[in-house]
Order: structure tokens, then C-alpha cells, then sequence
């Protein structure tokens, strides 16, 4: 028990057939593991149902930067042609929210653009260097036709013996520990 | 199942599906009511002495309602097909249903467009260019015969060639709606895939003639009232309108449906998740449209454009009159709360969330019509020689009548369509995809 605290990352199990490895995710999820990923060759439909997974959290990201665009577009063309240096142009108010409206308006595209770029990589823990995954020595085989159920050391309910024993009746053709 | 469903006969499946004929008689006679009511009103109109437009023009408030709304929803048809969509099969039977209304909506024209020849005096009560003798009002009146600005559309806008141009658009409208029902209802009982793509090389050619019929339909019916006014964003303006109103008919009838109709257990939340992505662009799409003509005539400046907007905002006095106020609920209530609303994820998945917001903008649609038709000039002793017409009036109640009449007729149609056939294309090549579907 005390061995594998410091030099494992994780239990890695194998599947070569999607309904198996499908409803293996959803056993797991049931025994109450929180802590654990999928790596697919291709996108399988409702996996992310099947393990629990909410909603992203990237369209916040995308509302507080498209926010912040309208009111920086708002303030910059109230600031620029209605305060620092008021000037009539076509006979128009110095300030009204309808003739800078583009300005605005990109500005909210640009900025939720951005948030949802840079959500996306915060809520991802990006960019990182590397995976204790990467390491595996079939690491190549989920881009081709094997799935892998990984279970991460840091999930609460993780004991390697049971975790291990509970993958493999679970019908995973290949158990394997992860190193940190 | 599907063996078995293939097997029966239609008539058994219209009996299975309920027997929707008294709910359509039901509406039948709700739409015939609404109609006198509104024919009524419109006699009222046109036999005043000094002749009034106003509920003649409640007539057409009514019924571009639900003219509109067929188009969105022949639109959404094609545009199901042309992209091969698959989660939309089972909601796209159901705008076929609506389809079936055309000709009705063709019939529904001719006493706006015909009565006021026969009944009192002035042909031209609703579209002014109609009656050569019409002054219209304004600093320097001028009659209509003598204005050049009529002389030079008068190619465009005499009476022949429009009823030719309307002719023209619903041969348009019913025969790509004829076309597309028949070669989908047929595949129920014969199932053949190349009706699916007929049915695609229809709306690759319906896809360019819908938009032309209703951008010129638009122009006609609705933007030649005021017709020294003109703006090309006014046909998309209409497509936009008529596409969020479609989508509304089409959640709050697949609601009906899905809870106590044929669509019971074969809707799931993906399908409105869907739907209210699209209502979600079309609501961006409207205010992109909507804001567009208004933002490229307010820099422009041109007098010949702002006095359309004028009219909708300004007294002669300066200050802001009723239509002000109109136009504003328009930015916040057809564009901002709708599109905050469909932003979020969990409003496109209740049901009862959809069918709210629906209602909200189906409310905010009739506004946005009576925006962009109900104001006209009517003479007046001030600078400007014009007072704008109210928003509110008691004419509303005869707009009511005819809203609720052509709108008996459109459902009656649609109930009585939905009672000769299958809920869904049992046979459509797409089915088990659109029945199957997931976000």
C-alpha cells in the first residue's frame, strides 16, 4: 500500500470493444470513482453522460469576456469622442450607443472569443508538458482500436488491488499500473 | 412495429393519431368567426366618409402573421433537406402539416386586395399608390399621379402587374409545398428513397425561389405602403422575422404534441435542444438585420430614408411619440431577454422554458409588424404637414379578429393535414437517426 503512494499516477485498463468499455465507464462512475479519464481512437456518443461529467464551464468564461468587450467598446468610444475630444462627425451627437455600436460589438466578439480560448485552456489545466499517460508503453494504441479507462491515485476511493480486480471483471483485456 | 405501421392502412393511422377532426372543426369555426369580424371592420373602413386604411390594414397585420409564419416554416422544410439534417425528420412532418395552408393564405388575399375596389370610394385605402387621386400628406402634399417618385415605380406599382407578381409568389409557395408534402407523405405508404431526393432537389431549387418570392412579397404587401420609403434589408428583415415566428409555431405545436399528441415518447430534449439553437441564431440574426437597416439609414442621413424612421419616433414637435416606446421594447424584449434567455444551456432542454420564451416572442413578433406596418402619415396642421397613426387604437380589436381568423384557418388546415397520415415519416431514410438523436 505505502510502495505505490509515491511513484503511481493511476490505474490504466484496456478495452477493445466500445459497448464493453462503455458500460465499464458507467460501472465505475457507479462505484463511485470521481478521479478518472477516457482515452478513445474516436468520439463515442454520451460518454461524457455515461462518466458523470457536467457541463463545460467555458461558456462563463465566454459571458464575463463578452461582457467586459461591450463595456470596454462602451467606455473607449464614450471616452474618445464624447469626453476627451469631442467632435462632430456627420452631424451626429458627440456620444450616442448607436453610431460606435460596431465597436462594441466586436469588442464583445473578440473578448468572448478570447475568454472562450482561454476558459477552454484554464479549465483544461493547459498547456502542460506532459501526461503520466503519454508514458504508457501502448500509449499509441488509443489512437488506433484499443480504449483506455484511466483511474487517477488521487480519487478517494482508490486501492490498487480492489481498483485492479474490479477493472478486470469489468471485462478489460489488460490491466496496467501507471507510473507518476 | 415499423412492419406492422407499414402494413396499415392510413385512415387506421389518422385513427390511431387521435382523430384531430372535431379539434379542426373546432378551429374552423373560430377562424370564419374572426374573419366576419374582420370583414366587418374592414366595410367599416372603407365605407367612412373620409376613407381610413386602418382596418383594412388589420387585415393584412393578421394575416402577414401567419403568412410569415409559413414561409419560416417552408423555409425550415428546405432547409432541412438541403442539409440532410437528421435529428429534424420527425419535426419536419409537422411543418409539412402547416403547409398545407398555402392556398387557404392565397384565398385570405384576395378581400385585401379586391374589396376595396367595390366598396367605397377609394381603391387605394390601404396601399395609397393604388388610387392615382390619393394627396399624400406631408409638408408639400402631392398627389400621388402627379409625384415622381410614384412616375418612376409606377413600372413596378400599378395594379396588373401586381396581381401577376402575387400570382407568382404563391405559385411559388403552394407548388414547392405541394411538391415536398406529396413526395413525403407518398413515401409513408410507398417507401422509395428516391423520393428523399426529390425532395432535396426541390429545396436546392426552392432554396432560391422562396427567398425571392418572399423578399418581393415583403416589398409588395408590406414595404410599398409607405412607398416613397425603400430599403433592401427589408426582405431579410421579413425571412428573419418569418423564421423565428415559424420556430416558435413549431416548439409550442411539437409541446401539444409531445404531451398529449402523436409525438408522445418520440420527442426527446435533444430535438428542443436543437430547435432553440437555431432559435438562438435567428434571434441574433434579426437584431443583426433589424439593427443594420436602422444603424446604415441613421449614418447615411439621407431624407429620403430617416423619415421612415422618423415617423416611428418623432413628433413634429420634437418630442418622442408612441412608437418610440415601440421600438424600444423591440431592442429589449424581441432581442436582448429572448437571446440572454436562449444563451443559457438549461432553457433549451425544458420543454416548458421553450414554450415560454416562444409565446414571449411570438407577443414581440406581432410588435415588430406592427412596427414596421401600422404607422402611416395622416394629414395634420403642423410643420411637418403629417401626424403619425397611434400604436394604440381601438382598430386593435379588428386586428385581434383578423389575427385570430386567418390564424383558425392556417390550424385548421395543419389538424386536417395531420389527420390524413403518420405523426412521423415512418419511412423517411433519416427517421431512426431523428428519433435516436442526441446533442
Amino acid at each position: 500500500m505505502a510502495k505505490h503512494t509515491h511513484d503511481t499516477y493511476g490505474i490504466l485498463a484496456e478495452f477493445t470493444e466500445t459497448p464493453a468499455f462503455y458500460e465499464a465507464v458507467g460501472k465505475v462512475k457507479e462505484a463511485g470513482y470521481k478521479k478518472f479519464d477516457c482515452f478513445t481512437p474516436f468520439p463515442v456518443h454520451g460518454l461524457d453522460h455515461q462518466m458523470g461529467i457536467g457541463r463545460s464551464k467555458v461558456p462563463i468564461f465566454t459571458a464575463i469576456g463578452g461582457v467586459t468587450g461591450f463595456c470596454t467598446g462602451m467606455l473607449i468610444t464614450w471616452y474618445m469622442n464624447g469626453f476627451n475630444y469631442p467632435l462632430i462627425v456627420g452631424g451626429k451627437p458627440f456620444w450616442s450607443p448607436i453610431f460606435p455600436f460596431p465597436i462594441m460589438y466586436e469588442l464583445t466578439i473578440l473578448l468572448s472569443a478570447f475568454g472562450t480560448l482561454f476558459g477552454m485552456f484554464a479549465t483544461n489545466l493547459l498547456p502542460r508538458h506532459n501526461h503520466p499517460v503519454f508514458e504508457y508503453e501502448d500509449y499509441i494504441k488509443c489512437g488506433d482500436d484499443t480504449f483506455f479507462l484511466v483511474i487517477e491515485k488521487a480519487d478517494p476511493k482508490f486501492d490498487l488491488e480492489q481498483t485492479r480486480s474490479m477493472l478486470e471483471q469489468l471485462g478489460s483485456t489488460k490491466v496496467e499500473v501507471l507510473k507518476a | 412495429m415499423s412492419s406492422q405501421a407499414a402494413t396499415a392502412s392510413v385512415p387506421a393511422a389518422a385513427a390511431a393519431s387521435g382523430g384531430r377532426k372535431p379539434l379542426a372543426t373546432i378551429f374552423l369555426i373560430i377562424g370564419i368567426l374572426g374573419l366576419a369580424v374582420a370583414l366587418v371592420g374592414m366595410f367599416m373602413g372603407l365605407n367612412q366618409d373620409t376613407p381610413n386604411g386602418r382596418p383594412v390594414m388589420s387585415w393584412l397585420l393578421g394575416y402577414t402573421f401567419w403568412f410569415g409564419m409559413l414561409i419560416g416554416m417552408l423555409m425550415l422544410v428546405q432547409i432541412s433537406y438541403i442539409f440532410d439534417a437528421g435529428w429534424s425528420t420527425i419535426i419536419r412532418r409537422q411543418l409539412e402539416h402547416f403547409l398545407a395552408a398555402f392556398p387557404w393564405m392565397f384565398l385570405l388575399l384576395v378581400p385585401m386586395v379586391a374589396l376595396p375596389f367595390f366598396i367605397g370610394d377609394n381603391p387605394g385605402v390601404l396601399w395609397k399608390w393604388m388610387n392615382l387621386d390619393n394627396v399624400l400628406a406631408g409638408a408639400h402634399p402631392v398627389r400621388v399621379g402627379d409625384d415622381p417618385l410614384y412616375l418612376h415605380k409606377a413600372g413596378l406599382l400599378n395594379l396588373p402587374f401586381f396581381i401577376v407578381r402575387l400570382c407568382i409568389y404563391f405559385a411559388v409557395f403552394c407548388g414547392l409545398s405541394y411538391l415536398l408534402r406529396k413526395n413525403s407523405f407518398t413515401n409513408d405508404i410507398q417507401p422509395d428513397p428516391k423520393r428523399y431526393i426529390n425532395c432535396r432537389k426541390i429545396s436546392g431549387a426552392g432554396l432560391f425561389l422562396t427567398p425571392m418570392a418572399l423578399t418581393f412579397a415583403a416589398f409588395d404587401l408590406l414595404m410599398s405602403l409607405s412607398y416613397h420609403w425603400f430599403s433592401t434589408m427589408y426582405g431579410v428583415w421579413f425571412f428573419a422575422v418569418s423564421m423565428r415566428m415559424a420556430l416558435a409555431v413549431t416548439v409550442i405545436t411539437l409541446y401539444f404534441l409531445s404531451t398529449r399528441g402523436g409525438l408522445k415518447g418520440i420527442l426527446n430534449e435533444s430535438h428542443y435542444y436543437m430547435l432553440g439553437c437555431i432559435f438562438l441564431a435567428f434571434t441574433i440574426f434579426w437584431a443583426y438585420i433589424s439593427f443594420s437597416q436602422f444603424f446604415l439609414i441613421y449614418n447615411a442621413n439621407i431624407p429620403e430614408e430617416t423619415f421612415w424612421y422618423n415617423l416611428r419616433q418623432l413628433n413634429a414637435d420634437g418630442t418622442y411619440n408612441e412608437w418610440w416606446w415601440v421600438g424600444l421594447s423591440l431592442i429589449f424584449c424581441m432581442f436582448l431577454f429572448p437571446f440572454l434567455f436562449l444563451l443559457r444551456y438549461k432553457n433549451k432542454v425544458i420543454p416548458r422554458n421553450m414554450v415560454f420564451i416562444s409565446v414571449w416572442i411570438l407577443v414581440f413578433a406581432i410588435v415588430d409588424l406592427y412596427f414596421n406596418i401600422a404607422p402611416t402619415q395622416k394629414p395634420a396642421d403642423n410643420v411637418l404637414g403629417y401626424v403619425t397613426s397611434p400604436f394604440l387604437t381601438g382598430y386593435m380589436l379588428f386586428d385581434l379578429a383578423a389575427w385570430i381568423g386567418v390564424g383558425g384557418i392556417v390550424l385548421w388546415a395543419a389538424l386536417r393535414s395531420m389527420a390524413t397520415t403518420y405523426p412521423i415519416p415512418i419511412h423517411d431514410p433519416r427517421i431512426r437517426e431523428s428519433i435516436a438523436s442526441v446533442q
